[in-house]
C-alpha cells in the first residue's frame, strides 16, 4: 500500500523543527522533544489507529542532539523513511531509522558546528561589525536580515533534500565537491577573523625608558613594536590564548583568569596603563 | 541614566527569547537576538540610545564571535551578555563619562560582558534543569498517547523556566544596576589598581574569543597563515572588514577551483583506467 505525505504535513513538520528543536532543552534529552514534535504531524497522517501511531512515535523517543541547522537534513531523511515504512517497504523498521539517526547526528554536528557556528556566523558578524562602526545600526540590521533569510531557506532546502533523497542525501554534505566548498568557506572565515582580530583587539603597552635627565624617553616600546608589525601585541595575545586552549587543553574560563593575572602584574609593573581618571 | 520597570521588563522578555535554549528558537532567538551586536540594537532601542547600544554590543561581540556550544556545554550565556551586560555597560559608560567608541569603552564593555556572561551560565543550567520537569510530563503524554500535550511541553511550558531563569534575573539586575555602578564609581577610582586591571583585562579578553574560533581551524603552524593574512590585510594594509572579506572571498574561490580541478582529474584517471582494463579483455 503506497502512502504519500501531503505537502501541508511536511511543511508543518519542518516548521515544528525550525522553531521548536531546542525550546525544551535539558541536559538529559537535548533535542528529543523538538524531534518528537516535528515527527508528530507525519506519524498522525501516515498511521490510522492510535496504537500504530504510539508505536511509530516510540522510534523517536531515543536521545537526539546535533547542530540543528544542518540537522534539518536528518529530520527530512527520517520523514522519507517513515513514509517508506508506512508504505510497507521491506528492510525499513524503527530500528533502521534509529540506527541512521544515531549514526548521522555526530558527523552532522561536527560539520554544522564548524561551518555554520564556527564560520558562517563569524563571517556575517565580522562584516556586520564593519558596517556598524561608529554605532550605526546598519550592521546589526544587515546581520538580522541576511542570517535569517539564509537559514530559513537553507534549512528548508536541507529538509526537503533529505526527504527526497533519503540516505543518499548524506553525500550531498560529505561528497568531494561539498568538501571543497566547505574548505574554501573555512579559509574565507579564517581570513575574516584575522581582520576582525586586527581591528577589534587593542593590546597596547605604556612601557618606556627615559635616560636620567633626558626630557624624552629613548625607548617607547609600543612605537618600536609598531615598526616591527602593527598591532603585534594583539596578535601575540591571540596566539598565546590559542596555545593555552588547544595545546595545553585549558578551559576558556581558566584562560580568562590567566589573563586577569597577566593584566594585574602588567599594571603593577607599569607595562599596562590605560591612563584613565575620573 | 535610569532604567524604568517597563524597560527592564522588556529587556527581560528579550532575554527569554534569546537564550540557549530560548523561546525564540535558535535561528531568530539564540543566533539573532542573542548575538551581542543585535542585542546592542535592541537594548539601544529600549533604552533610547541606539548609538551607545551598538557600540557596546559590537565590543562584546568580538569576545563571543565564536560561541559554539558543542554537546550543549556553554562557557557563557548570551541572554546574560546581551540583556544584562549591555544595559549595565551602557549605564556605566554614561555615568563614568567614557566615550563608548573609544578603546576604554571597548575594554569596559568586554570585561563587563565576560563577567556577566560567565556568571550567566548558572541561568543556562537552571533553565535546562527546570525543563526536566516538563520533559517528565512529556514522557507521560507519550505513554498515554496524549499527542497534543507534546506541543505544550515543547513550546509552552518552557516559558515558565524562562520566567524564573531569564525574566526575573534580568529585571532585577537591570533595575539594581544603576545604583551598583554608582557604588563602584565611589569606591573604586579609575586610576586605582582594581579598575586599571579591569580595563586591561578588557583589552586582552577579545583575544580569547578569537582563539576559541582558531582552535577549531588551526591544528598546525601552517594553518595560521590565512589568519595572519587577514590580520595583515587589516593592520598592515588598512583594509576595513568588508574589504578584507572581499579579498578573502577571492582567495576562497581560487582555492575552490583548484580543489575541483583535482577532483575532476581524479575522476578522469579512474574512468581512464577502467577503459584500459576493458580494452585488455
Amino acid at each position: 500500500m503506497e502512502k504519500k505525505l501531503s505537502k501541508k504535513t511536511l511543511n508543518k513538520s519542518f516548521k515544528n523543527w525550525y522553531y521548536g528543536h531546542l525550546t525544551c532543552f535539558s541536559q538529559e534529552h537535548m533535542q528529543t522533544f523538538g524531534y518528537l514534535c516535528s515527527m508528530l504531524p507525519i506519524i498522525e497522517e501516515l498511521y490510522e489507529t492510535k496504537e500504530q501511531q504510539m508505536d511509530a512515535l516510540k522510534t523517536y523517543t531515543a536521545f537526539f542532539n546535533t547542530e540543528p541547522q544542518v540537522g534539518s537534513l536528518v529530520v527530512g531523511i527520517t520523514a522519507g523513511l517513515e513514509e517508506a515504512k508506512a508504505s510497507g517497504v521491506e528492510d525499513i523498521d524503527g530500528e533502521t531509522i534509529n540506527g541512521l539517526r544515531a549514526g548521522l547526528m555526530g558527523p552532522l554536528a561536527g560539520i554544522g558546528d564548524s561551518l555554520v557556528v564556527g564560520t558562517l556566523i563569524p563571517i556575517l558578524l565580522g562584516v556586520a561589525m564593519g558596517l556598524s562602526t561608529g554605532g550605526s545600526p546598519l550592521g546589526a540590521i544587515f546581520y538580522i536580515v541576511v542570517w535569517n533569510v539564509l537559514m530559513t531557506f537553507g534549512m528548508r532546502f536541507l529538509y526537503y533534500k533529505g526527504y527526497e533523497l533519503g540516505g543518499k542525501a548524506v553525500d550531498f554534505l560529505v561528497g568531494e565537491q561539498a568538501t571543497a566548498i566547505r574548505e574554501s568557506i573555512v579559509m574565507l572565515g579564517t581570513i575574516v577573523i584575522g581582520a576582525v582580530a586586527a581591528s577589534w583587539i587593542n593590546v597596547k603597552t605604556s612601557f618606556s625608558m627615559t635616560a636620567a635627565g633626558a626630557e624624552k624617553p629613548f625607548l617607547v616600546l609600543q612605537d618600536t613594536l609598531d615598526s616591527v608589525f602593527p598591532n603585534i601585541l594583539s596578535a601575540g595575545t591571540v596566539v598565546l590564548c590559542w596555545y593555552l586552549l588547544s595545546k595545553k587543553k585549558i578551559s576558556p574560563i581558566v584562560v580568562m583568569l590567566i589573563l586577569v593575572v597577566i593584566a594585574f602584574v602588567g599594571v603593577l609593573t607599569g607595562f599596562f596603563n590605560t591612563g584613565l581618571a575620573y | 541614566m535610569e532604567i524604568s520597570w517597563i524597560q527592564a521588563a522588556l529587556l527581560g522578555f528579550f532575554a527569554c527569547l534569546s537564550s540557549m535554549p530560548g523561546m525564540g528558537g535558535t535561528v531568530l532567538g539564540n543566533y539573532t537576538l542573542g548575538r551581542p551586536l543585535v542585542g546592542g540594537l535592541v537594548c539601544g532601542i529600549i533604552l533610547g540610545d541606539v548609538q551607545t547600544g551598538i557600540l557596546v554590543g559590537a565590543a562584546m561581540q568580538v569576545l563571543y564571535i565564536a560561541l559554539v556550544t558543542p554537546g550543549g556545554t556553554v562557557s557563557a550565556d548570551v541572554r546574560a551578555v546581551s540583556y544584562i551586560g549591555i544595559p549595565l555597560t551602557m549605564i556605566a559608560v554614561k555615568s563614568m563619562g567614557i566615550d563608548a567608541g573609544s578603546a576604554e569603552g571597548l575594554a569596559l564593555a568586554t570585561s563587563f560582558g565576560s563577567m556577566v556572561g560567565t556568571l550567566g551560565t548558572v541561568l543556562f543550567y537552571g533553565t535546562s534543569t527546570i525543563n526536566l520537569a516538563w520533559q517528565h510530563i512529556g514522557w507521560q503524554a507519550v505513554e498515554k498517547g496524549d499527542f497534543k500535550k507534546l506541543y505544550v511541553v515543547d513550546m509552552v511550558l518552557p516559558w515558565i523556566s524562562h520566567l524564573i531563569c531569564s525574566f526575573i534575573p534580568t529585571l532585577i539586575m537591570c533595575k539594581m544596576g544603576a545604583p551598583m555602578v554608582e557604588l563602584i564609581k565611589t569606591y573604586l577610582p579609575m586610576d586605582g589598581l582594581a579598575m586599571q586591571t579591569l580595563f586591561t583585562v578588557g583589552s586582552l579578553l577579545p583575544a580569547v574569543g578569537v582563539a576559541i574560533l582558531l582552535k577549531q581551524v588551526v591544528t598546525k603552524a601552517l594553518d595560521f597563515v590565512p589568519f595572519f593574512f587577514g590580520f595583515a590585510l587589516s593592520a598592515g594594509m588598512g583594509l576595513n572588514l568588508i574589504g578584507a572579506a572581499i579579498v578573502g572571498g577571492m582567495f576562497a574561490i581560487v582555492n575552490y577551483k583548484i580543489q575541483m580541478v583535482q577532483v575532476e582529474a581524479k575522476k578522469h584517471a579512474v574512468t581512464a583506467s577502467v577503459e584500459d582494463e576493458e580494452e585488455d579483455i
